[in-house]
């Protein structure tokens, strides 16, 4: 998480993702692509959070992080009760067994105070980084990154350290609410008037036009004997099925924006009704952006998708392995 | 002084010619008619104690959470008897320790962002931190006393240098910062505090402070006249205090002159200031004796004692270990080193239960100078072998006037800023204060109720 010092040259992009991993399985998706890029040195995680106060997406998150980097992972989860049920899939995910019965992953999280508050730990490791070279993607409620905004200092921190905030969010031209918005619209307010730096928005439409191919599934995960991301996706939703995917496109957006992937709109504001519908209003001194497909990539995000969500972790040792035999590692 | 037949001020001096001997709190100081409430209020006081180099977590962290059950580990078992005084404290960080871009220096780091919770600039020259935690209390409650803060030391006061990979000797050497560009060197020498207590103020020089020593009588003598004269105005528990409370600073005064003797028989070329005892148990139980008395009298109630200088390389000859504590420190999983490590971290503990005694020894109304304090026992790193600024051991001792349920052990969530602590402390002290280094606002009061 740490860069090198001031006087050393710049690492690869740093990368904080908060996610709402146990409502969707393209923040799951985001998070393995973000590693791929990380095992070919071209981008960097410097923070995994999650939007939501759950136990079961930080297990699941820190079993994944632990997965690519046997280096001990701290998993950032918002203050607050959780839920009796707590993320139904990621649990089913979690109780996988190996061949011998005992569980296939494990994390050191047992409870909520084995985790950090994730505006805290999002601060923390922005300030490690050097000045423009970190990025913020959130596939989530806006409640995380609003709390980190109103932290005592932060503003100017953010301003100086995070080039880019990319958000899923909406649907562009225009759409039903989102209900991930809708889930805390105050703090989507509040990023889209005070947030210091540029937003790109990725709308659901981009999720439904380059799903993640379900196949890969069952096709390019098979190195590993036992794959945190496929466990995950098999326990979404009964197989086969392509997974729309917005948080993806946001992390492959965020790691090389200036790849012609996608296209971009021209500059706005962005706005929120109470119902939780994004609004765009073309603005030339307009702060914010919105993601649109480009029919003509289609077929290279495709693979570029599959290619790095699948990929091994760079090589090391307790890479690519069960959370279980990691354990055991000092 | 001046005895009026009304109740006795809380700032009432013995007199004599040089010297001025404030007086504990005593029973006469209380107005007979007082309401309950007023009659009850006894101030609130903070020390910060610092132990260097970080700590064995192995032997410091307490197994279970909540109520203090079962063995201690190791390093807290010489404060056994205070274990129903004491909360420690889990998971608290400085992330304004870590390198955050400025790389080698973990230790220049850590004391400097210890009471400051901001990361420091890496300088040798010009530099650069903020105005630590107690000196924000200082400002705002100091005039109450004779002293707004005293900054204590045993190790090392150099200002200048690099001590630590660029760092200045500044920040590895000093808990305490009056502004960003102006830190509080500690007192080291037990002689130069206790002409601050109750001399002149003015430093004697070593050779004028053997000259004056081989004449010296008890600062008691001088304020003879005083003394008589408040004994009979007193009654016979105020009279006992009173008594106990002369003795122990003639005790400070005997230790002193012992020091001072084998100071200058012992090691005439020691590289020490006048007076400072050899042995560390020595030099730590002179400082703490008198900072019980500090507090005790209100001559402050506010104090920083650096045990020893972060990034000391100190040896402990006197528990039968050569090397330096710093070295030791990085032991790379080597159990005889460790094993040191663990021994120097018992041996600060050791010295630290007379201190607590002591501070518990001493009545203040119904309760006594310890529960009336927040003495917060730690250190900048946790494991000093890999330079870990998170969960950095804390030890809370005392009830803080009643506001804390000791006994216990309380784990915040990870990364939670160790400046929440100080805003905690900060208001306990009666000066709120909304913004300090990273904080996210003071700890939960539930964790300690």
């Amino acid at each position: 998480m740490q860069e090198g010092g001031r006087g050393q040259a710049r690492p690869p992009i740093g990368i904080a993702f908060e996610g709402d991993l146990g409502q969707r399985i393209d923040a799951v998706l985001a998070i393995a692509l973000l590693n791929g890029f990380a095992a070919k040195t071209e981008a960097r995680s410097i923070a995994l959070t999650i939007s939501r106060p759950s136990l079961k997406s930080a297990q699941f998150t820190e079993v994944l992080a632990r997965f690519y980097s046997p280096r001990p992972a701290m998993i950032g989860v918002p203050e607050g009760a959780v839920p009796a049920n707590d993320e139904p899939v990621l649990a089913k995910a979690l109780s996988e067994k190996n061949a011998e019965g005992a569980p296939r992953y494990t994390s050191t999280i047992k409870r909520l105070l084995d985790t950090p508050d994730n505006a805290v730990l999002i601060r923390n490791n922005l300030l490690a980084q050097h000045d423009g070279n970190a990025r913020i993607v959130t596939a989530g409620p806006a409640t995380g990154v609003a709390r980190l905004l109103a932290l005592y200092g932060a503003r100017p921190q953010i301003q100086a350290k995070v080039e880019r905030l990319v958000m899923t969010a909406g649907s562009f031209p225009g759409g039903p609410p989102d209900p991930a918005i809708a889930a805390d619209v105050a703090s989507a307010r509040k990023i889209f008037t005070d947030w210091p730096t540029p937003i790109v928005v990725v709308g659901a439409e981009i999720g439904e036009a380059l799903p993640y191919p379900g196949a890969s599934i069952e096709k390019d995960f098979t190195w590993s004997q036992a794959h945190p991301v496929a466990d995950a996706y098999r326990a979404a939703k009964p197989m086969p099925y392509d997974a729309p995917a917005p948080a993806l496109a946001a992390m492959l957006y965020a790691v090389k924006p200036d790849e012609t992937y996608f296209k971009v709109s021209d500059p706005g504001t962005l706005s929120v009704s109470n119902d939780g519908r994004v609004r765009f209003a073309p603005a030339a001194d307009g702060k914010h952006r919105y993601l649109i497909v480009d029919a003509a990539q289609k077929d290279k995000v495709l693979e570029i998708y599959t290619a790095m969500v699948s990929a091994k972790p760079a090589p090391g040792p307790g890479r690519g392995r069960g959370g279980a035999e990691l354990e055991s590692e000092p | 002084m001046i005895l009026t037949g009304k109740s006795l001020p809380r700032r009432t001096f013995l007199k004599g010619v040089g010297a001025a001997v404030a007086l504990p709190f005593l029973d006469a100081m209380v107005p007979a008619l007082a309401a309950p409430a007023r009659a009850a209020k006894v101030p609130n006081r903070l020390a910060f104690l610092y132990v260097p180099n970080g700590i064995d977590m192995r032997n410091w962290n307490i197994a279970t959470e909540g109520v203090i059950t079962g063995e201690l580990p190791r390093i807290l078992k010489p404060i056994e008897a205070f274990r129903n005084d004491f909360i420690q404290l889990g998971n608290l960080t400085h992330n304004s320790g870590r390198a955050l871009l400025d790389g080698a220096g973990d230790h220049g780091r850590c004391s400097g962002s210890y009471l400051t919770g901001i990361q420091v600039k890496k300088t040798t020259v010009d530099i650069k931190a903020s105005i630590s935690c107690d000196q924000i209390i200082a400002n705002k409650i100091g005039h109450e006393t004779r002293f707004a803060s005293l900054e204590l030391g045993m190790d090392d006061s150099r200002q200048a240098g690099d001590c630590d990979s660029g760092y200045s000797c500044a920040y590895t050497n000093n808990l305490a910062w009056r502004s960003e560009t102006q830190p509080l060197p500690p007192i080291l020498d037990p002689r130069v505090l206790f002409e601050r207590l109750f001399g002149t103020g003015v430093v004697l020089s070593p050779e004028q402070a053997e000259r004056q020593a081989r004449y010296r009588r008890s600062i008691l003598d001088f304020v003879t006249g005083d003394t008589k004269k408040l004994q009979s105005s007193l009654g016979p528990t105020d009279r006992r205090k009173l008594e106990e409370y002369l003795s122990s600073i003639r005790e400070v005064e005997r230790q002193l002159e012992k020091a001072e003797t084998e100071s200058v028989q012992i090691d005439p070329g020691i590289d020490k200031p006048y007076g400072v005892p050899p042995d560390f148990a020595e030099h730590f139980k002179l400082m703490s004796d008198m900072m019980v008395i500090a507090f005790q009298a209100d001559l402050t109630r506010v104090m920083t004692f650096m045990m020893t200088r972060e990034g000391t390389s100190r040896a402990y000859r006197e528990i039968g270990i050569a090397d330096g504590h710093h070295p030791c420190t990085h032991h790379q999983g080597k159990t005889d080193l460790m094993e040191k490590v663990t021994q120097i971290n018992e041996y600060h503990t050791k010295q630290l239960a007379g201190f607590l005694q002591k501070l518990k020894d001493h009545q203040e109304g119904d309760s006594n100078l310890l529960d009336n304090s927040m003495i917060i026992y730690g250190a900048g790193l946790s494991d000093g072998n890999r330079h870990l600024h998170e969960d950095l051991p804390t030890l809370l001792i005392g009830r803080g006037g009643g506001y804390f349920k000791p006994g216990r052990r309380v784990i915040f969530r990870r990364e939670t800023p160790m400046t929440n602590f100080h805003l905690t402390l900060m208001d306990r002290m009666g000066v709120p204060t909304e913004q300090f280094g990273d904080a996210t606002g003071p700890l939960d009061p539930a964790e300690f109720s």
